[in-house]
Formats: structure tokens, sequence, C-alpha cells
């Protein structure tokens, strides 16, 4: 590589993320000189608008980018940048800026709920930017360093944001435990890292691919299978790491405990938020990387799928915590989108994509919901969290809130006039389409067992015969556009679902060989 | 002659090489598990730092100079002595532990097991390394003969060149891990600063140190 080769502006890809860290930095320095002489001073709210904003803005920088085609490398349109460790290609430009778009979302959502939850002080608001920094830097990394130091940022950022709330024995509890299970997670990633590359001396994942898409290139004459298993078992450490990381089902016990007790804007955003990166690294390292030994990691993503929507489904079934249930809930969900993707196809590609973002939003809905439903008198001594009693003869209360809340229940079951449907829908068609026949039938039978505790929500919120109920604050105006906004469009791309389809089409044709 | 006396030496050199390979693993390994097994926390944290020299060992076998000094600093001269103190100071009771090993111990013997006959099975059960695999190696690193710039050097150029923006990442690592750490250890109740009184601490009856 020539010194002009290294300054050039077109290798420069993460024009966004330095746009955001510097701005991190930025906020850093301007909120400590404000609150220096007064701590406490309540700026959180201007301030999460702010970091909203900035996200914004960091969306239209995306959108602004764009990609020439390469040569010989593996994908067509992409740029390799940063001596080949940050990839930017179309998949993971839109990934980008749907993360970004949505935390936006996120950011403007808290900035209201902020002093309600009494996480006041501006270093929640600092520390979650720079988690989807880390987000924005794992969608786009060519190389397991580059993703072992984001997935480092994103959990070191996530450990602290569960234990944010000090007063409270749960938000500590949630803190150490998701530090100890985020620990073990790295480990495993490095070890299965340090395999990866003894077998094929390179941790980037486009060399990884050149090598074990030319059977032969590495060792001239001699066997290569010989080697083969150092790859299996490295990637088998690389993918169970970045399962723990998802809370797929046999190691999913963390999520509950860590759902439950951190703080509910915290929680919030581990269900949210953090889940499509994840999935976007997981897609790169598998349908680039090592599609060579796609027997194996399908086989994980199969047995890991069926059985964490297995346990999504049957776990929550007598769960009457609604932090708990929902995490059950998310659970079975990312069960979905690894069925989708250990499909291994094209289709099952943007089905993923599809099903992941479609889960963003409806998400969204729901934690806004959980979120907002706050009582309208509460003594101190009343318990943050609430159970599903606690929705009863919200329809008298906030009719609006209960209808809504109705149908983003209806859109994550999976039930006809939302999108939810189509959703669920490209997941079992993608696993179809590979022939997985039994896997299909024993995924659409946990899904309509899941349907239950959806269902008991609406049974709660609307044929509960109780005269005493809870009272609810009523909302903000920003607030109400947000939370209509997102509970239109479960509605609207149902009706017209071409368009996102159409664009994740796209994507995928542009961005897997 | 000559070849054979000389591939003779250099079977000899690479042997014993391998042989303190072989033993600063082993007394690695020795020490990992101990650290786990032993009874008394700060036994279990002096074999830490025992693991922690050893590995510094094994770095300089790597001829990884710089690195192995870095593990000697920072982990056993900062790390570990804090840990050391704050057991000493914390005075954790061991009975615990004894009684939960039995509960734990045939689960974890279990992960351990599958764990050690998958690694196993990946690099093939053997000790000495066959002669058709690519990981033999006999040939001459001639980048070590040409280029041999200090350890120090190379890991400057090689940071700030390719690997900057990691280099970057981790700062943001260390800082975001600064502010946590400052969030929540610091308690806001009173404005007064803290300051050191030092003939407090240097009293007989002091409660910070006895």
């Amino acid at each position: 590589m020539s010194f002009i080769n290294l300054v050039e502006l077109k290798n420069f890809n993460v024009f966004p993320e330095y746009f955001i860290g510097i701005s991190a930095l930025y906020i850093l320095v301007i909120a400590v000189l404000i609150s220096y002489n007064v701590y406490g001073l309540l700026i959180q709210k201007a301030l999460s608008e702010c970091v909203g904003l900035l996200l914004l803005l960091a969306c239209y920088l995306l959108l602004n980018g764009y990609l020439e085609v390469s040569g010989a490398i593996s994908v067509p349109y992409s740029t390799l940048g940063f001596s080949r460790f940050m990839i930017t290609d179309y998949f993971a430009f839109s990934a980008k800026f749907v993360v970004c778009f949505f935390s936006a979302l996120y950011f403007f959502i808290i900035a209201g709920f902020l002093k309600d939850y009494k996480l006041t002080s501006f270093e929640y608001l600092f520390i979650g930017l720079l988690a989807v920094l880390g987000l924005m830097l794992l969608c786009s990394s060519n190389d397991l360093l580059t993703a072992y130091l984001s997935i480092e940022l994103i959990s070191l950022s996530s450990y602290i944001l569960a234990a944010f709330k000090k007063n409270s024995a749960y938000s500590a509890e949630a803190g150490i435990k998701y530090l100890i299970t985020g620990a073990i997670s790295s480990a495993f990633f490095l070890f299965g890292s340090s395999f990866i590359y003894a077998y094929s001396g390179t941790v980037n994942i486009t060399d990884l691919w050149l090598i074990t898409y030319h059977e032969n290139w590495l060792v001239s004459g001699a066997k290569s299978n010989l080697l083969e298993p150092l790859l299996e078992i490295g990637l088998a450490f690389v993918l169970f790491s970045l399962f723990i990381k998802l809370a797929l089902a046999p190691f999913h016990v963390w999520s509950l405990d860590v759902y439950e007790g951190s703080p509910t804007i915290s929680t919030f955003f581990f269900a949210v938020i953090t889940k499509l990166s994840f999935f976007v690294f997981l897609t790169r390292l598998t349908y680039m990387g090592a599609f060579g030994s796609f027997e194996v990691w399908q086989g994980y993503g199969v047995v890991i799928a069926l059985s964490s929507v297995f346990v999504g489904s049957f776990g929550g079934l007598c769960q009457r915590k609604l932090k708990t249930l929902l995490a059950y809930s998310s659970v079975s969900h990312m069960g979905y989108a690894l069925l989708a993707f250990s499909a291994g196809s094209r289709f099952s590609a943007e089905m993923l994509f599809f099903y992941l973002v479609i889960y963003m939003l409806s998400g969204l809905g729901v934690w806004f919901i959980v979120l907002a439903t706050q009582v309208k008198q509460k003594r101190y001594t009343d318990k943050f969290n609430k159970e599903l009693g606690d929705l009863v003869l919200l329809r008298r209360s906030n009719p609006a809130l209960a209808i809504a809340l109705m149908l983003t229940m209806f859109s994550i079951a999976g039930i006809p006039p939302l999108i939810g449907f189509f959703a669920k829908m490209g997941v079992f068609l993608s696993v179809l389409q590979a022939k997985n026949y039994l896997v299909a039938m024993l995924a659409i039978l946990c899904s309509v067992v899941s349907t239950f505790y959806y269902l008991r929500i609406i049974k709660v919120l609307f044929f509960e015969n109780l005269l005493v109920g809870r009272l609810y604050q009523p909302l903000t105006s920003l607030k109400t556009f947000l939370f209509s906004a997102s509970i239109v469009s479960l509605i609207f791309f149902f009706v017209n679902p071409t368009f996102l389809c159409l664009i994740i089409y796209k994507i995928v044709l542009c961005s897997f060989v | 002659m000559f070849t054979k006396i000389h591939k003779f030496i250099y079977l000899l050199a690479m042997l014993s090489a391998n042989l303190l390979f072989y033993f600063f693993s082993f007394v690695l390994l020795f020490s990992a598990i101990m650290v786990i097994v032993a009874s008394h926390s700060v036994f279990s944290l002096l074999f830490l730092v025992l693991s922690f020299v050893v590995s510094a060992f094994l770095l300089f076998m790597l001829e990884c100079e710089f690195l192995a000094l870095i593990f000697v600093v920072v982990y056993v001269g900062a790390i570990a002595v804090l840990f050391l103190f704050a057991v000493m100071m914390l005075d954790a009771k061991a009975s615990n532990l004894s009684r939960n090993l039995f509960r734990y111990l045939p689960v974890g013997l279990i992960f351990a097991l599958s764990f050690l006959i998958s690694v196993l099975y990946s690099i093939g059960f053997s000790w000495v390394s066959s002669e058709n695999t690519h990981t033999h190696s006999f040939h001459v690193n001639w980048y070590d003969l040409i280029d041999s710039g200090i350890d120090l050097d190379v890991y400057g150029q090689v940071l700030y060149s390719y690997f900057v923006l990691q280099f970057l990442v981790v700062g943001l690592i260390l800082l975001v891990v600064l502010i946590g750490v400052v969030y929540l250890t610091n308690t806001y109740t009173s404005n007064k600063t803290v300051d050191q009184s030092s003939f407090k601490q240097l009293s007989a009856s002091s409660k910070f140190f006895y």
C-alpha cells in the first residue's frame, strides 16, 4: 500500500462514526462545564433531544455516502477502508441507518421519561451515545478484532446502563450478572478467533472468504481438510459468544434477570436497539467469511433457533412480570430471526433483515407503552416494575393507549392485518425454501403457543371485570406524535410492504455474492 | 556430514525451546487451575500473579519482549497487587467456597470435558506437528533476519498506521469505563470535596489502616 492509498479519502469510510464520536466528546465537555457547579442540574431532557438530533444528522450523513464499484474483492459494491478492517457496502449502510434512526427515536422517546425514572445525570446519555457508536462500528467491521472491540464498547456501555440506578439493589445485580456473562462471551470470542487465525492466518473476513472459497488456495497440494476442524471449532466458539450476546435460548438465562432488574429505559435499549448489529456481523461472518463451512453454522443455527423459539414460547406462559415476559418474547423473536439466518440463502438474508427491522419497529411501540404507563400518584414504596395485572382498566383510563398496545401485541404475535404477519411469514417461507419442513412446522407450532401470552395481555386489557384499576399519567404531545407514528407505520407497512421489501431486496442483492 | 550435524543441533535447539514451552504452559495451566481451586482468596491471587508471570515468560519465548514486560508491569505490578490489597482489606470468608464446590463441580466438569474433547479433536490429539501440514515450522523466517526492528518500534509503526481505528476505539472504551466507574462509585450526597487527612490515617486508632 502506497502512501497515496493510505490517505485517500475514499477509504475513510467511517465518517458518520467519526461524527458521532467527536460529538460525544463535545457533549461530555459541555455537559461537564454546565453542571460543574450545580451537580444534578436537570439538563437531561434537552441533552437527550440533542443526542437524538445528532443521530438524525448521522442518518443524513449515511444517506449521503455513496459506493463505487471496486474490483476483484468479494463484494462488488463495497469500500474496504482502514487497511481492509472496515467494510462499507449497502448492507452496512442500511443497517447503520436503521440503527441510527431507531436510536434517534429512542433518545427522543426517553427524553421525557428520564426525570420520572430518576436517571437525571448526563452520563447516561453519553454512555448510551457511545453504545450506539459501538453498534454502528460493529455493522461495518470486516475483521474479528474490530468486531471484538466494538462488541466490547457496546457491552461495557451496557453494563453501566444496566447498573445505572445506584440506589436499587436489583439494578446493581443486573449489572454484575450482565458483566459476568459478557466477560465469558468475550473470552469465547477471543478463543474462537485464535482458532480461526490458526486455520487461516487471518482474522479478516474478506481474506477468510478468499481462503475458504478457493479450497486449495492455502495449502497447495496438501489436503486442506486436515485443518478443517480448526475452522469449525473456532467458528463454533465465535458463534456461541455472539449467541450469548443475542440471548438465544440455551444462553438466555442472564437476559431474564438483567431485563427485569435494570432500569426500564436501559432495558428498552438492550431489547430493541442492540440486536440488529450483532445479526449484521453474524451474517457478514458466515454468509461471506465462512460460507465454505455452511453445514456447520447452519446446524448450530437451526438447533439454537428451535430451542430459543421453544423456550421463548413456553417460558412466558406462566410469567406475570411484564418485563420478564417481554424478555421471553425477545428470546423467541431472536429465535425466529436466527431461523431465517440459518436457511442460508439470499432470500433468507432479506427476510432476516426485514424481520429485524419490523422487530425494532414493534419493540419501539411496546416498550414505549411500558415506559408511558406511569402511575399518577406514586408512593415511594411502590415498586417500579409492572406486572400484567397493573394494566387492568387501561381501556377506561387511556383507551388510545390500550388500543395501541393491542395493535402492537397483535403485530408481534403475527396476526394478519399488521406487519408482524409478513415478517413471520417471510421467516417461515425462507425456512421452507431451504426444505427444512420439520423445523418450519415445529417453529409454527411454537409460534401458535406464544400467541397465548400476547393474547393474555389483550385479555387483561379489555376483558377483565374489575372496578378498581390504576390511573396513569397523560402523555405529552411529542410522545403522542412519536407513538402514533410507530403504530401507524405498523399498519402502513402491512398495506404497502413493497417499499421496505424492495429496498431490502436491493441491499441484499448488492451485498452478497 | 555437515548438514546432519547442523540439522541435529537445530533439532536440539528446537526441542529445548519446545521443552521450555511445554514446561511454562504446564505451570501456567497448573496455576490457572489453582486460582480456582485454592481455598483462600489470597492464595488464589498469588497463583494469579504466578500465571501472569509465566505467561510473560511465554511471551518472551515468542520474542514479544515489550508485551511480556507490559504484562509484568501492568498485570502483576498494578492489577494483581491492587486485588491483593482489596482482598486483604475485605477479609473474605473462605468457608462458602468449599461448600459450593461439590454442587457446581459436576456441571463444570461436564462443560470442561466437552470443551477439552472438542478442542483436542480439532488439533488432532497429537503433540508433535506432523510433516505435511503448513503449520510445521522448519523454514527460516527471512524477515526476521532482514528486517529486525525493535519490538516497541514495530508496535508503534503498526498501531498508528494500520490499527488507527482500533486504537481510537480502545480509547473510547477506556473513556466509557472511566466515566462509568466514576459515576457508579461517586456519591453526591455532600458537596464537600474529598481530601486526605493524613493525621487521621497515621493515628493509632485509625479505621483506614490497621
